[in-house]
């Protein structure tokens, strides 16, 4: 067995030789390769991932662990995180998908955290021919939340013809943790015991590490089908009892480090601990439970088995411990103890068949440093757009793109209200969460088109931070953290390397601009097939704290005589990267988001509507499908409609323009003045559109010109993949 | 309505058993909770079997958690007329497996999950509980891919006459037809009640205030709370 063989390359196994002062064994080889792999070390990315802003005061926990966290409330923490799970979705959708759902969960539940939500984030080729994987990725995603108990809260779906042969499936999972019972890998301690606790081991998602996400596909089908073995399978009956087992055994007060067996399995899981605690760990791979009783200590050190979770337990408290696990009908299975050197060493009926140091394992992967001239974004591409006269079908058009449509044939399989938390769930921009533990809210975003990466990676990472904390703020809550999920092709290819440096200067550059932390995320590379890569795509979720929770700033306008304006126009309302100019077959590039107002902006917008009595106006964000798609859904399928006038020249980017920093609001008559008043003092600028009238109608007036279409119709355009015709029942 | 403490069943993969605590809480109900391996319901006359995943339901929703010891001693206090039952979604399923209703829960008729607001009305007056009048409307969400009440067409039959049949899916304005069935439930079945047994498929557990969605489930709880002839 050579390096390659395990995903190394020369000058790789080269470092391993040089730290260990010996060639590895195959088993240490096999440890090097999974551990040592992009998705493991993050030997891409992690230098540029270091610049991103990391501080602020809600910060309790940062990048590195298994979750970021955030205080929400007094001691109740938020802990959060985005992850991906691409690869294994396209070779098996279903299987994928679940597993992915329930990996992120296990981290969240790895930090002492009961998991209050998840969001899903999904890209698919055109349709229809996506149309299987998406119905098997959503089936993925159900059937593991909907069985484990947690709500899944809200999502975004996109389709663009780069993600045909690699769609994504990043998946966002918060907890709520109470200080005291926040957990980490960090805390061993020397002479305790190792223990694990969940599934047998078997054999399923060997290399799934080194050689399923850390490698490109190949076109040939064959070889998507060959890497079906590396896809594991979950079961969301024992995710649910090792879930509740782990957090009672956390409860105990005994448990020192908890990390969930994902990636590279026990080999991630036992370096991490080992590593972050700053000692070792030996292992007898003999005492692992095992699915199939041939398997050799390669195999138990690689294997992906689901639902497995490592806990470092004092010997005293084992007892206890053992209890609480036992109730949930799983056993505490030791495995190892915790020693005061920087070794893992695994031992096979007492003889030692490995013995590397847990630092070189785990930090030791050498990584690539970002070039100094990569820390600034090159120049935006000028990709002007022509804007053609405008053609009334273009909104029902918008209206219906699969991009912006409803989205309810998605998330209706999700069970999205369990738990009772969920006063704003996927039929919103933003889910809003009341929380029965403490006199606050969560408010939840996620968002990152790809199509606004397509031309310009720094203003697609830049776009997607300032829509998803623009959303929290126009909810009336305060940012706490971010959490970046990033998503790019092949980093060893020079252009996919710098559209990556891009994508992360992006987000840098706006979190620092709004000064909200990234406390964490995820990094899938290789999302390409035969040299043609994904858009470049970042999913940022983004957390806030709402303190009226049941109250939320409503997004629906209830009635006539509303006055309608749009908050903070564009100069130029571009059309680059817009769903409309992806309609037309000419993407352009997306306008660089402006972070030297935009942030400022949008928090007066807040301050300034947080002032004006409650039920006198509603809010949107501006996003896909720009001011014609926000209005319609503001409106509602009812009505009232509306009667708005906009000057004939940039009409189209006017309705269209997805440039960032945009708000849609509705004022009832009786506090306009207010509002007026509160923008002028607050220096918001704003652009007067019209106002509601009874009519389920929605008119334009552009100078001369003038159209109107019936709600109805709009509304059927934007519902018009939901409803799948239901047969009648004989 | 009888201050009496009401049991909450906790099977492995329940996850509405909370929901369902909380939810007897903001009601002023004492809940006590009982673990699935427990063999008696102790002082408890009135309990409920929660939604969830059971035992993770990879055979049939239900069937194994019908065979769980707690079952035998909500059986023997069913046969006793001791006992007031309620079954939520797979606590309803449950009850079916176990034979304490009768007719099965098949999977939707589209074959997937299905998690949405519907309209239920009552169809039939349960015999021991007066606070569900005939016609009386309910919002409630329903979460489940298995949730088409089945049987042979006679017994569906003999359950209307029985005043069996109680609740069934509806439109706003009960109106009753295929186009509210949102799973292919026979004649629109929501819900069965026999004796003091009562299972639907809609969580009125997750329906406790309007901000989230309906309080309608508040109301549905305290009217079976409200039963009489114990």
């Amino acid at each position: 067995m050579g390096p390659q063989d395990v995903g190394l390359t020369e000058a790789e196994y080269e470092a391993v030789c040089e730290r260990l002062g010996r060639a590895p064994n195959p088993l240490e080889l096999g440890l090097f390769g999974a551990l040592w792999s992009e998705h493991c070390s993050y030997k891409s990315s992690k230098s540029a991932l270091a610049t991103l802003p990391q501080r602020g005061p809600a910060v309790v926990a940062g990048p590195g662990g298994n979750a970021g966290v955030v205080r929400l409330w007094d001691d109740w923490l938020l802990a959060f995180k985005v992850e991906s799970h691409n690869h294994p979705s396209y070779v098996e959708p279903v299987q994928g998908a679940a597993t992915g759902v329930g990996g992120i969960i296990r981290d969240v539940v790895a930090m002492g955290a009961r998991p209050i939500a998840l969001m899903d984030s999904l890209r698919f080729g055109p349709e229809p021919a996506s149309e299987r994987l998406l119905d098997g990725v959503v089936e993925g995603v159900g059937n593991y939340g909907n069985s484990i108990g947690v709500p899944t809260v809200g999502g975004e779906v996109y389709f663009g013809a780069g993600y045909a042969g690699n769609p994504l499936v990043n998946v966002l999972c918060a907890g709520l943790v109470r200080e005291a019972s926040l957990m980490s890998s960090a805390g061993a301690r020397s002479g305790s015991r190792v223990y694990l606790v969940g599934q047998p081991t078997g054999r399923d998602g060997i290399h799934g590490a080194s050689l399923l996400a850390s490698q490109d596909f190949s076109e040939h089908p064959e070889a998507v089908e060959s890497m079906r073995p590396t896809v594991q399978v979950g079961d969301p009956f024992t995710g649910k009892r090792l879930m509740e087992a782990t957090l009672a055994a956390i409860a105990t007060g005994w448990v020192q480090a908890v990390q969930d067996l994902g990636a590279a399995g026990l080999t991630s899981a036992s370096a991490e601990v080992a590593y972050r605690s700053h000692c070792g760990m030996e292992l007898d791979l003999d005492r692992v439970p095992l699915r199939e009783a041939s398997m050799t200590p390669y195999e138990i050190m690689l294997s992906e088995t689901q639902e497995r979770m490592l806990l470092v337990v004092p010997e005293a408290g084992a007892a206890v411990v053992a209890d609480a696990v036992r109730r949930w009908d799983l056993e505490l299975i030791p495995v190892g103890r915790v020693v005061d050197e920087d070794i893992l060493r695994l031992r096979w009926h007492g003889a030692v068949v490995a013995e590397v140091a847990a630092s070189a394992l785990a930090g030791g992967c050498p990584v690539r440093t970002v070039p100094e001239d990569a820390r600034w974004p090159r120049p935006a591409p000028a990709l002007a757009l022509e804007e053609p006269a405008f053609q009334p079908e273009w909104l029902p058009q918008v209206l219906a793109h699969p991009d912006v449509r409803d989205r309810e044939y998605i998330y209706r399989r999700y069970d999205w209200m369990i738990q009772t938390r969920t006063v704003w769930g996927p039929d919103h921009d933003v889910a809003v969460l009341c929380l029965h533990e403490a006199p606050v809210g969560v408010t939840l975003a996620l968002s990152g088109p790809g199509r606004w990466a397509a031309a310009d990676a720094w203003a697609g990472g830049a776009g997607a931070v300032a829509r998803a904390i623009g959303a929290v703020l126009l909810q009336d809550s305060e940012p706490l953290g971010l959490t970046d999920g990033i998503n790019c092709g092949n980093p060893n290819r020079p252009a996919v390397w710098r559209e990556f440096l891009d994508l992360v200067g992006g987000i840098r550059d706006a979190a620092t601009a709004f000064a909200v932390p990234v406390t964490g995320g995820n990094v899938s590379f290789h999302n390409e097939t035969e040299g043609r890569a994904i858009w470049p795509t970042a999913v940022i979720g983004a957390v806030g704290r709402h303190d009226h929770p049941t109250r939320p700033w409503p997004d629906r306008v209830p009635e006539a005589g509303w006055r309608l304006v749009l908050v903070n126009p564009p100069t130029v309302p571009g059309l680059g990267g817009s769903v409309w100019a992806y309609m037309r077959g000419n993407l352009g590039a997306y306008p660089r988001p402006d972070l030297t107002v935009i942030p400022q902006r949008l928090r007066r917008l807040r301050a300034l509507l947080a002032r004006l009595p409650e039920g006198a106006f509603c809010v949107r964000t501006v996003g896909d499908g720009g001011l014609a798609a926000a209005l319609v859904k503001m409106l509602g399928p009812e009505g009232p409609g509306a009667a708005i006038a906009l000057e004939p020249q940039a009409l189209v980017g006017r309705l269209f323009s997805e440039v960032a920093g945009q708000a849609l609001v509705a004022i009832r008559p009786g506090a306009w003045r207010a509002f007026q008043a509160g923008a002028e003092a607050a220096a918001v600028a704003y652009l007067e559109l019209g106002e509601t009238w009874p009519d389920p109608v929605l008119s334009l007036q552009a100078g001369t010109q003038g159209w109107s279409w019936s709600l109805a119709a709009l509304w059927a355009a934007y519902r018009s993949r939901v409803q799948a015709p239901r047969p009648s029942h004989s | 309505m009888s201050t009496e403490a009401v049991a909450v069943i906790t099977f492995p993969g329940s996850n509405c058993d909370d929901d369902t605590v909380m939810a007897l809480g903001r009601l002023g109900v004492p809940v006590v909770r009982r673990w699935y391996r427990d063999r008696d319901l102790g002082e408890a006359r009135r309990v409920v079997l929660p939604g969830g995943f059971s035992y993770g339901d990879y055979l049939r929703s239900g069937a194994l958690a019908a065979r769980a010891p707690i079952m035998d001693a909500v059986e023997d206090g069913v046969a006793t007329g001791r006992l007031t039952v309620l079954g939520i979604c797979n606590g309803f399923q449950i009850l079916c497996e176990r034979g304490l209703l009768p007719g099965a829960l098949r999977p939707n008729r589209d074959g997937r999950f299905r998690c949405t607001w519907e309209w239920v009305r009552v169809a039939t007056a349960p015999l021991h509980w007066p606070e569900f009048r005939p016609g009386t409307r309910f919002r409630l969400p329903i979460a489940h891919r298995e949730g088409a009440f089945t049987l042979p067409r006679a017994e569906l039959d003999r359950l209307w006459q029985e005043g069996a049949v109680f609740l069934q899916y509806c439109g706003p304005d009960g109106a009753v037809g295929d186009e509210y069935n949102p799973n292919g439930s026979m004649d629109q079945v929501a819900g069965i009640c026999r004796g003091r047994v009562m299972g639907l498929m809609p969580h009125p557990e997750r329906a406790v205030a309007a901000y989230l969605g309906s309080e309608d489930g508040l109301r549905f709880l305290r009217a079976w709370l409200a039963s009489e002839g114990e």
